[in-house]
């Protein structure tokens, strides 16, 4: 699976379930772990739901893997500013002009929270559901076939463009274009390379257009889809009941707070 | 109207987005390799504009924003969905100007000259303005007077000035028209996302209610106020020169292209 | 019958001056097999594009004259109507992947889809397609890790599923290496034996010489020379006109200037350029004299 995508397929219940429903509950989730309030709630959902959901997705090493990885950096960086840049607070010890703070710290643990639960909420979700496959569902539930059509084909292109904007890199380099050196030298090399690539890509445009109008893409007939994919009336009421209990919470916070 | 819109959604329109993104992501890394101070992803966006309209370009920025933010390993630059309003206004003026031939009519020189002292000028004012704020007793930040901003730093201005024609001289040419165009979007651009920063940006006192606010505040710089001055003063700049380079592509295309 | 008939037609693309076609008149019979060749700019993808609807429907431009194929008339259907009666194909095979769908088996059934086909249908239609072209065991791979060879057989594919009464080829094999070029000649010669009426754009004349029914030699716009291979390949007219044409009409041309070459008409393959040369050497030598692999060897 190259498309920008990180799914790796596995004979599990989670993934088969149909991806609207797992796109849902991803959106909620997201909704609920941001509205809820106190330090520690974030872990909470993150350990009461999301490791139960991956175990039984059977992604929970990967979806480990992938969340500190992509998250150390962000976090570490969460840590150090908002200790060391807190406004006024209870100093912890003084290095230097650097006056830590009880208060920042404290903070740092709730964002670095947060910024856990949602990564792992969200990779969780691309983990188990092909993306190609959502926008199957999607289009069953009625989004417009072109709009599909433009989300699949970016996410199979991209990967193609990067690798042949690094070809006309290459290639330019060693023609002897300098893409080294002070700012005046790495800016002129910026033209001779996004050229290329542009006027290249927009001469293909006409050849696709073609290429998918000779497949019938303007059809005016109603169509149909290959693959079809399963939904349940119990899923059916689970993203009802997902989507209730979301605008409950929120209701409720809301009230809370005022 | 909507007769309008439908029919800048062509086939060619629905091949050209996909490509156009990839072109906005390909370039936008290509000016991380060259460690460049730009962001420059938008010029797929403002590709299609200036090719088929102002709805498509706004389309365009739109699907780009909401799918940069899940293409790469996942997260990574989500901090561009909140945003994406901003990128399909860019779409929606690049398609504007588009319409009113800003790509493909060539300007006077000393237009592009001024277009290229006036932008440097009023970016000095504000960051010297910037650079001298103070905050008064009661808590409110207060910027110098113009006045004596710039008896204060009259040599500073003076060659920022020139500076700034010699960019809009060598950088715009006869691209005048299409460098305005983008110094306007880029202005509208930084405006319009300025709530949407201080709301991810700033407005954190510890009342811990945003995970968004907090990790942007912190992955977001060092200085957050910085941040924010130099996305106001980097975006009109990133912008003009996305129009330019636009301008110079459309002016390489075969005549065929344009008659769409 | 004729399935395609083109009567006086010219066109010209929009915002030029010249014409790309001139009163072509052309008709192709149904299971005929044409080739189509010429040099750059001769008109031969105009040709393709008029015979599948894009010219006029797609690129705009002036057209006059009749275009028909299967006793419909181009300037009365509409650009998705016709592409179910006329398959189109051509040289790079990356532009001919849609990209919406993540593995072959999809990628052919899309145009089905498009077109409304019900799903079991469908199926039985791409696996009979699959099977036609050689490319089941490709099924469930994406299309974009094919090779090139692979992917335009992916995309021919794609083309006869639709189930098309006429199919245009336009140069598919110029960018393969020879591998690839073996491979889609091999479909393209299978559907032909099938019965399929093919229209073939082709700069590689020795194999259109073994298959094709008929040459059209087409230049500037103009059709040149119409006929059997044979005839029109090796016609003087064709060397004038700067056509490329096979290396072993030329050096059997120079053969039969020195007197060398007894028979009257010249070779356009390589079997034919040994059987006419035999007499005078022995076939082993001259099949090593004229064969890319055998050049350089004694």
């Amino acid at each position: 699976m190259d498309a920008l995508s990180i799914y790796v397929a596995r004979a599990s219940g989670l993934h088969h379930l149909n991806p609207i429903t797992k796109f849902v509950l991803t959106l909620c989730l997201m909704i609920c772990g941001l509205v809820l309030p106190g330090t520690w709630s974030s872990y909470l959902i993150l350990l009461a739901i999301i490791v139960p959901l991956a175990i039984w997705g059977k992604v929970l090493s990967r979806l480990a893997k992938l969340v500190f990885n992509i998250s150390l950096p962000l976090i570490v960086s969460v840590f150090i500013i908002q200790t060391l840049f807190w406004g006024k607070g209870t100093p912890l010890f003084e290095v230097g002009p650097f006056a830590p703070k009880l208060e920042g710290f404290l903070f740092s643990i709730t964002s670095a929270g947060r910024i856990l639960f949602i990564m792992a909420d969200f990779i969780l979700f691309s983990l188990t559901t092909r993306p190609d496959m959502l926008m199957i569902s999607l289009k069953q539930a009625g989004l417009p076939a072109g709009l599909a059509y433009i989300i699949v084909t970016t996410l199979q292109l991209v990967p193609r463009f990067v690798a042949k904007a690094n070809t006309i890199l290459d290639a330019q380099r060693s023609r002897g274009l300098e893409t080294q050196g002070n700012l005046y030298v790495r800016a002129k090399a910026l033209l001779p390379l996004i050229l290329p690539l542009v006027i290249g890509s927009l001469l293909e445009v006409e050849e696709r257009a073609i290429a998918i109008e000779a497949r019938g893409f303007s059809s005016k007939k109603v169509e149909t889809s290959l693959i079809e994919i399963p939904d349940s009336k119990n899923q059916k009421k689970a993203r009802v009941f997902f989507i209730l209990s979301t605008i409950l919470l929120i209701a409720t916070r809301l009230i809370w707070l005022s | 109207m909507l007769e309008n819109i439908k029919k800048e959604f062509s086939t060619r329109t629905l091949v050209l987005i996909p490509i156009a993104i990839a072109i906005n992501i390909a370039i936008g890394q290509l000016v991380i390799v060259l460690k460049l101070p730009i962001y420059l992803d938008s010029i797929g966006t403002v590709l299609v504009g200036a090719l088929v309209g102002p709805w498509a370009g706004a389309a365009t920025g739109g699907l780009a924003s909401l799918l940069w933010g899940v293409i790469p390993p996942p997260l990574q630059y989500a901090y561009a969905i909140p945003f994406f309003y901003v990128a399909m206004v860019i779409g929606l003026m690049a398609g504007y100007f588009g319409k009113r031939g800003v790509f493909e009519k060539e300007s006077p020189r000393w237009l592009s000259v001024l277009i290229g002292a006036v932008f440097f000028f009023t970016l000095t004012f504000f960051i010297t303005a910037f650079l001298n704020r103070s905050t008064d007793e009661t808590g409110y930040t207060t910027y110098p007077a113009p006045g004596a901003l710039f008896s204060q730093y009259a040599v500073f201005f003076v060659i920022t000035i020139v500076v700034g024609a010699a960019i809009g001289y060598y950088l715009l040419q006869k691209g005048g028209y299409a460098g305005l165009a983008g110094l306007v979007t880029g202005a509208v651009a930084a405006i319009i996302s300025a709530p949407t920063a201080a709301i991810v940006f700033g407005g954190v006192t510890g009342s811990g209610t945003d995970l968004l606010v907090a990790a942007f505040r912190s992955s977001g710089a060092p200085i957050m106020a910085s941040v924010m001055a130099q996305g106001s003063v980097s975006d009109p700049f990133d912008k003009m020169l996305s129009f330019m380079v636009v301008w110079l592509i459309l002016g390489s295309l075969p005549a065929r292209f344009k008659a769409r | 019958m004729a399935i395609v008939n083109l009567q006086n037609v010219t066109y010209k693309y929009p915002l030029t001056d010249s014409p790309a076609l001139q009163n072509i008149n052309l008709q192709v019979n149904e299971g005929e097999f044409v080739a189509v060749i010429g040099p750059n700019g001769a008109g031969k993808s105009t040709l393709c594009y008029t015979i599948a609807g894009f010219v006029p429907h797609f690129f705009k431009g002036a057209i006059t004259g009749t275009v028909e194929v299967a006793g419909n008339e181009s300037s009365k259907s509409s650009l998705h109507e016709w592409v179910l009666n006329v398959g189109l194909a051509f040289q790079n095979p990356f532009n001919q992947i849609s990209g919406a769908k993540y593995t072959v088996y999809e990628e052919i059934a899309f145009g089905l889809e498009n077109i409304g086909v019900p799903r079991d249908e469908m199926i039985t239609r791409v696996e009979d397609a699959l099977k036609l072209t050689g490319i089941s065991d490709l099924a469930d791979r994406s299309p974009y890790s094919l090779s090139g060879g692979q992917q335009q057989r992916v995309a021919l594919t794609s083309i006869l599923v639709m189930q098309p009464k006429v199919l245009v080829l336009d140069e598919p094999t110029s960018q393969m290496d020879p591998i690839g070029t073996r491979e889609v000649f091999g479909v393209i010669r299978t559907m032909a034996e099938k019965g399929m009426t093919v229209i073939l754009v082709e700069h590689k004349v020795e194999w259109i010489a073994q298959f094709a029914d008929r040459v059209i030699a087409l230049h500037e716009g103009q059709i040149l020379l119409e006929g059997k291979p044979q005839e029109v390949l090796t016609s003087d007219l064709l060397r004038e006109k700067d056509f490329g044409i096979s290396r072993y009409t030329s050096t059997a041309r120079k053969a039969q200037e020195m007197g060398l070459w007894k028979k009257d008409i010249l070779p356009v393959t390589l079997d034919e350029a040994v059987e006419g040369f035999a007499p005078t050497t022995s076939t082993g030598s001259v099949h090593r004299l004229l064969s890319p692999e055998g050049r350089g060897k004694k």
